[in-house]
């Protein structure tokens, strides 16, 4: 692609980054033009991450240089980044919490007079930027009390503040309700047309092809291609970032349900620190052989639920009888005998972060006379056993079975939690979010796992806020308000609009007559 | 760049240079301060300086002066059998220290634990008469009373912090102040146990053996049972030391503790609580529990630290703690710093803290300095081996940078996937190079 060296306000040529066991950018060439959203698409582990840290000044690459203007830099750090106009909103908000918006914004950058704070001036800049952006923030908020989306906001503003002129934003809809993507994808568009220039990494087709005006393709460290969206669609996309056609729907036949495996009757779960219950007199019935959705807008009780069925937390009232036994107050080892649990945060439940891949992967297991003789763990069972399993389940790592779980790409840390839990062969799997954060491929491929579970004769209890996940995987859905299931839905019969009114609460059915159903 | 896994590569050995670093440094520190006390000091002088630098780096090898009032050296089998009876119950402190490290507990509690293990080791090896049973019964019987004692008194803050969330360093803090209290009103109440044979002695409690050789001496009072650790030939070994089998209990309780964090479900079950409390108790290990017990065994260990001390038979215990709680304790948290946690390593950073120690007596006896100097080297190695996970950054950066230089005009070869050789186990997470973490906390 030949373009002008002006057009290009950035361009990384070449880039090369290794770290122990991987080369995580393999000569990788990125072209940013002035004005225009730039995607940068790929699998989780593709390099997408390390190549904007090598941007923002955070690593060192091996090999390549970086243009600005078509003048070289050097970035050694992200001061340099901030000085060549280079802002990133990463994944993880770098905010302090007990710090308010204001003070989190202009850290770093503060206008001072005789070293003192001239906070007058800062406020004044913030506000009219916050103004003609329409990005909504509550200045003398502390951060810790704001919500997630306002919290992005903040972190929109950091950059603005510093006049930053090209923006990176890393993964910025993963944390975000769908209005609020909706609001950040104006934004960006309105970054765009004042002449800002925006790198847009994501691995959502769908937002990529609202958004951006050309894509840059990672695969495995390496560069795909770059193509204009509206050259492209949706489904080739994804064959460049994955390697091979992928299926984008699920593909399942019709559920057999049998008998029920799980059966929750009143069930309550007291919230933290309030009197009020997060989960409100729950009855429902998940059975063998089919998919349970628990729909719902997050912080409605699903986790709480969770946690009270896995006994996580201890519940306040009702049963829960898993395989026709009541195990309402069993220990959590007790209930394990017969539930397999893909956690929502797999890193503070599913991994032990700084455990290796082999003893993350029995977690559990390593109590089974076949890990342990005479309470000695058996090394050597342990490591054919995860060895079995990352062959089996594609998981993929710098050292194998001995990489510590902190060191893997998000996607292959969910994969090793997801070859644990189904390998644990329990009549029960409750899958709360299993493919937040990935990508199409692993998606497909962890959606695909749960469906053969459930042809297995497998109940799956599948928590999910995601609508495209709710209406392809479930068989059956329950959706969740308030600590309470409002509906019950077929997702052969109902819309994405109609499945929205009950998970907003407009919408409620009489779930007494249902009850009686079930028992 | 990753094709040669060389020495300082792996973990371990970046604990180990890491450690050693702060050791010379902490050293050199010494030195300059001699030679800034010698160059100052009226009745020291410059060759007095140089006699003291030899001695820090060297003491234990110290044989004295000969005629001629030079400093000679050579094996010290007094000093080295000191050493190694010094060493005994702080290798012990120091395991204490690391095994509630690993469970992510910071045990300050020692000096509470080697306290109560103090009160009840003595109380049992003085309070039973001798002939009531075999003395190597006796010493058994008081030296699991005192690994008890010890237990009990670290479940204390365990169990606080398990099942009310208080921070573990609070309660230890305090229970080890009610330790003090507790032990000195327990020998002050009880006259029996005092030494009142030497009337200027008021504040200590007899030993052991005391009175083992009075059958008609010059003593005109035998107090004391006669219990004593064995020696096992040791003393022959290092003769005129007060060495004794203690050390070889300390050596194969840091093997056994060693087997336990590594080998045993347990060690497995201590670990995750330790690295991630909400993990473990997802995958069912009871979280409470583990607690509880990572601080029982750490105080085990520290209250075996004591008995062994005092069983040792000739060693005193001045009971007016209120003054101050036992240095033996606390020193078990730089031991454990030294080591990175590592029981093994224990041994060693124990054997060179206590080495220090005599260099300290050394210097005192055969110098115009005081003791006091080696208290600043200590705190010094302190002070850097906190700064060791620093230490190993500089030597994995250097590596890569030296690595990645290297590696440039190679083609990069296909990263292997090398599961062949596992590194030892480091204690604390490596500055992990994580391909999709984001680097914002490296800044």
């Amino acid at each position: 692609m030949r373009t002008m060296e002006a057009e290009n306000i950035i361009e990384m040529l070449h880039i090369t980054k290794e770290f122990p066991g991987i080369i995580a950018n393999d000569d990788i060439t990125l072209q940013l033009r002035r004005g225009e959203i730039h995607a940068l698409l790929g699998e989780n582990g593709a390099g997408k991450s390390t190549l904007m840290s090598v941007l923002f000044g955070l690593y060192q690459p091996e090999k390549g240089i970086i243009k600005k203007n078509g003048q070289e830099v050097k970035i050694n750090d992200p001061n340099d980044a901030t000085a060549l106009g280079i802002g990133m909103v990463h994944q993880h908000f770098k905010l302090i919490d007990v710090f308010t918006v204001l003070d989190n914004i202009i850290l770093g950058a503060e206008t001072t007079r005789g070293g003192f704070l001239q906070k007058k001036e800062a406020r004044a800049k913030v506000e009219s930027l916050s103004q003609r952006y329409g990005l909504k923030v509550d200045l003398d908020a502390k951060v810790e009390d704001i919500t997630v989306g306002m919290q992005q906001r903040v972190e929109i503003l950091k950059m603005l503040y510093r006049d930053n002129e090209i923006l990176i934003f890393d993964e910025p809809t993963a944390v975000l309700t769908p209005q609020e993507i909706d609001e950040l994808m104006d934004t960006m568009r309105e970054f765009a047309r004042e002449g800002k220039s925006i790198l847009f990494i994501s691995h959502k087709l769908n937002e990529i092809m609202a958004v951006a005006d050309r894509v840059t393709v990672l695969r495995k460290g390496k560069y795909i291609g770059t193509v204009d969206t509206k050259d492209t669609d949706k489904q080739s996309l994804s064959n460049m970032m994955v390697g091979r056609p992928v299926q984008l729907e699920v593909t399942k036949t019709p559920a057999q349900p049998g008998e029920p495996v799980l059966e929750v009757k009143d069930f309550c779960v007291p919230a933290k620190g309030h009197k009020k219950n997060a989960v409100n007199n729950v009855s429902f019935q998940a059975r063998a052989g089919e998919i349970l959705c628990i729909a719902g807008i997050d912080g409605n009780g699903q986790t709480e639920l969770v946690y009270g069925l896995t006994g996580l937390e201890k519940s306040s009232g009702g049963t829960v009888t898993l395989c026709g036994q009541d195990v309402s107050h069993a220990s959590i080892r007790h209930r394990g005998d017969r539930m397999s649990h893909i956690p929502e945060d797999r890193h503070k439940h599913g991994l032990v972060l700084d455990f290796t891949l082999e003893q993350n992967l029995v977690l559990q297991r390593f109590r089974e006379s076949r890990f342990q003789h005479m309470g000695f763990i058996d090394q050597k069972a342990v490591r054919e056993y995860s060895e079995k399993l990352i062959e089996q389940y594609d998981v993929r790592s710098g050292q194998g079975p001995i990489t510590r779980a902190r060191s893997m790409s998000g996607g292959n840390q969910q994969k090793a939690i997801i070859a644990r839990e189904v390998d644990r062969e329990k009549p029960l799997i409750v899958a709360v979010q299993p493919t937040r954060g990935l990508d199409v491929g692993a998606i497909e491929y962890i959606h695909g796992q749960l469906v053969s579970e459930r042809d297995k004769g497998k109940a799956v209890l599948l928590i999910s806020l995601e609508l495209d996940e709710v209406m392809s995987l479930s068989d059956r859905i329950l959706v969740m308000y308030e600590g309470e299931i409002v509906g019950e839905l077929d997702p052969k019969q109902t819309t994405v609009q109609e499945l929205g009114l009950y998970m907003a609460g407009a919408k409620r059915m009489d779930m007494t007559g249902k009850e009686g159903e079930g028992a | 760049m990753k094709q040669r896994h060389t020495l300082l590569e792996k973990d371990g050995a970046q604990s180990v240079v890491a450690s050693l670093v702060s050791i010379v440094i902490g050293l050199l520190v010494g030195s300059i301060l001699i030679l800034v006390v010698g160059a100052f000091s009226a009745n020291l002088g410059m060759a007095s300086a140089w006699e003291g630098i030899r001695l820090v780096f060297f003491g234990i090898f110290s044989t004295g002066r000969n005629a001629a009032g030079a400093l000679t050296w050579g094996f010290n089998p007094q000093s080295i059998g000191n050493m190694l009876f010094r060493a005994t119950p702080l290798i012990l402190t120091g395991l204490s220290v690391a095994v509630a490290f690993k469970t992510g507990l910071f045990n300050i509690g020692a000096p509470g634990q080697y306290l109560m293990s103090t009160m009840v080791t003595l109380a049992i090896a003085l309070g039973i008469p001798a002939d009531a049973m075999p003395k190597i019964l006796l010493w058994l019987l008081a030296f699991l009373g005192g690994m008890l004692a010890g237990a009990l008194w670290g479940c204390i803050p365990g169990l606080v912090k398990a099942f009310l969330n208080i921070n573990e360093v609070l309660a230890c803090i305090m229970t080890n102040w009610i330790a003090a209290n507790l032990v000195t009103w327990f020998f002050d109440a009880n006259k029996v146990f005092q030494n009142t044979v030497e009337n200027t002695k008021s504040g200590y409690v007899y030993m052991t053996a005391y009175g083992k050789t009075m059958v008609d001496g010059a003593w005109t009072y035998v107090k004391g049972n006669g219990v004593q650790t064995a020696k096992l030939g040791l003393d022959k070994l290092f003769p005129g030391s007060q060495i004794n089998a203690g050390i070889l209990v300390a050596v194969l309780m840091a093997i056994g503790v060693y087997i336990l964090m590594t080998k045993t479900t347990l060690g497995y079950e201590l670990k995750a609580c330790g690295s991630n409390r909400h993990a473990a108790r997802y995958a069912g290990v009871n979280d409470k529990r583990n607690i509880v017990l990572s601080m029982a065994i750490a105080g085990a260990l520290s209250g075996a630290g004591a008995a062994l001390y005092y069983l040792s038979g000739n060693t005193e215990f001045f009971w007016s703690t209120y003054q101050s709680l036992p240095a033996t304790g606390f020193n078990g948290i730089p031991v454990a710093l030294l080591a990175a946690n590592n029981p093994i390593a224990v041994i060693f950073t124990g054997i060179f803290m206590s080495m220090l120690n005599i260099v300290g007596l050394q210097l005192t006896n055969l110098t115009a300095y005081n003791e006091y100097i080696t208290d600043v080297i200590i705190s010094v190695i302190v002070y850097l081996s906190a700064f060791s996970l620093v230490i190993k950054m500089i030597i994995s950066s250097r590596r890569k940078q030296k690595a990645a230089v290297e590696a440039a005009p190679a083609a990069p070869a296909a990263a292997p996937l090398s599961g062949t050789e596992a590194p030892p186990e480091p204690d604390r997470p490596e500055e992990t190079d994580a391909v999709e973490e984001k680097g914002g906390e490296r800044v």
